[in-house]
């Protein structure tokens, strides 16, 4: 009798920690695709509220989370984070700067990053916080845009390919 | 004669269905949205043609330069359809959310304003043709 308490109780031990490691470090890699009819309205059709990629592409390795974030007609964006959250630079499109953080918080996946770039209207910083979850099919990125002190946030799904 | 006068309407057709498309381009193709810009200022004209309204926006610059900055809206039954009228726009100060053009100009594609006096704020939530 003793011997199966022990045994179960190293079992359910295992299990937990298993199922500990397995929820802290999700995998996100990937191609994902903008499912529009899954996502805030405000971010579809003509004049988006904030701008998501069409599609992700996610390489996602021990230390390292490669992005590459495409949409129509527009300069791709892509990164190679380091997962524990030291700042590197983002590849923007020519005449943006623009560097980043990224760190896996539990089973989300937490990017920060400053844009900069010129305008007529003189210099422009925004920042952005991407917050990442995910299940075996579906991603879904919440993506706060702060400027000139006013905030807003929308959310995107994408659908793994 | 009657032909000839056939020909004329469908090249008049053809011409105004061009001028049509170029005036409802697609975001992408005129905007960057890797720009995305917030401005604040008065208005000083307004364009209120479909397929889409025009604010043109002085905005003082932190050097004290101003700049007017025209400013793409929704079309009118759009804007009406949320309590806009035309007298609502001339002289207002504005805040403007939107993407810079691409090409540098100080163009803008309004994703949302708000008229600061008369509290009337405008989301465009235009979908993609």
């Amino acid at each position: 009798m003793r011997r199966w308490t022990v045994a179960v109780s190293v079992a359910l031990t295992l299990g937990a920690q298993a199922i500990s490691i397995a929820q802290a470090a999700p995998d996100f890699s990937g191609t994902w695709r903008l499912n529009q009819a899954k996502s805030s309205r405000a971010i579809v059709g003509n004049t988006p509220d904030i701008q998501f990629a069409s599609q992700l592409e996610v390489k996602q390795s021990a230390t390292d989370l490669a992005i590459v974030a495409t949409s129509v007609r527009q300069q791709p964006v892509s990164a190679v984070y380091k997962l524990d959250g030291s700042k590197v630079n983002v590849q923007a499109p020519e005449g943006i700067t623009e560097s980043g953080e990224a760190k896996l918080n539990g089973t989300t996946l937490v990017i920060t990053s400053r844009r900069s770039f010129s305008s007529p209207a003189g210099d422009i910083v925004v920042d952005f916080k991407e917050v990442w979850t995910r299940t075996a099919s579906e991603l879904t990125v919440e993506k706060t845009r702060t400027q000139s002190g006013d905030s807003s946030t929308q959310k995107a799904v994408y659908d793994k390919l | 004669m009657r032909v000839i006068l056939a020909l004329g309407r469908i090249f008049v057709g053809i011409l105004l269905a061009t001028l049509s498309l170029q005036a409802h381009h697609s975001f992408s193709a005129t905007y960057d949205g890797n720009k995305p810009i917030t401005l604040r200022g008065k208005i000083v004209k307004l364009g209120w043609q479909n397929p889409h309204a025009h604010l043109y926006v002085d905005v003082t610059n932190a050097d004290g330069k101003v700049v007017t900055w025209e400013v793409e809206s929704a079309g009118p039954t759009t804007l009406m359809k949320q309590g806009l009228r035309k007298e609502d726009f001339v002289g207002q100060e504005v805040i403007i959310k939107g993407f810079l053009a691409k090409d540098g100009t100080p163009t803008v594609n309004a994703s949302s304003f708000t008229l600061v006096e008369a509290k009337k704020e405008f989301v465009n939530d235009e979908k993609a043709p």
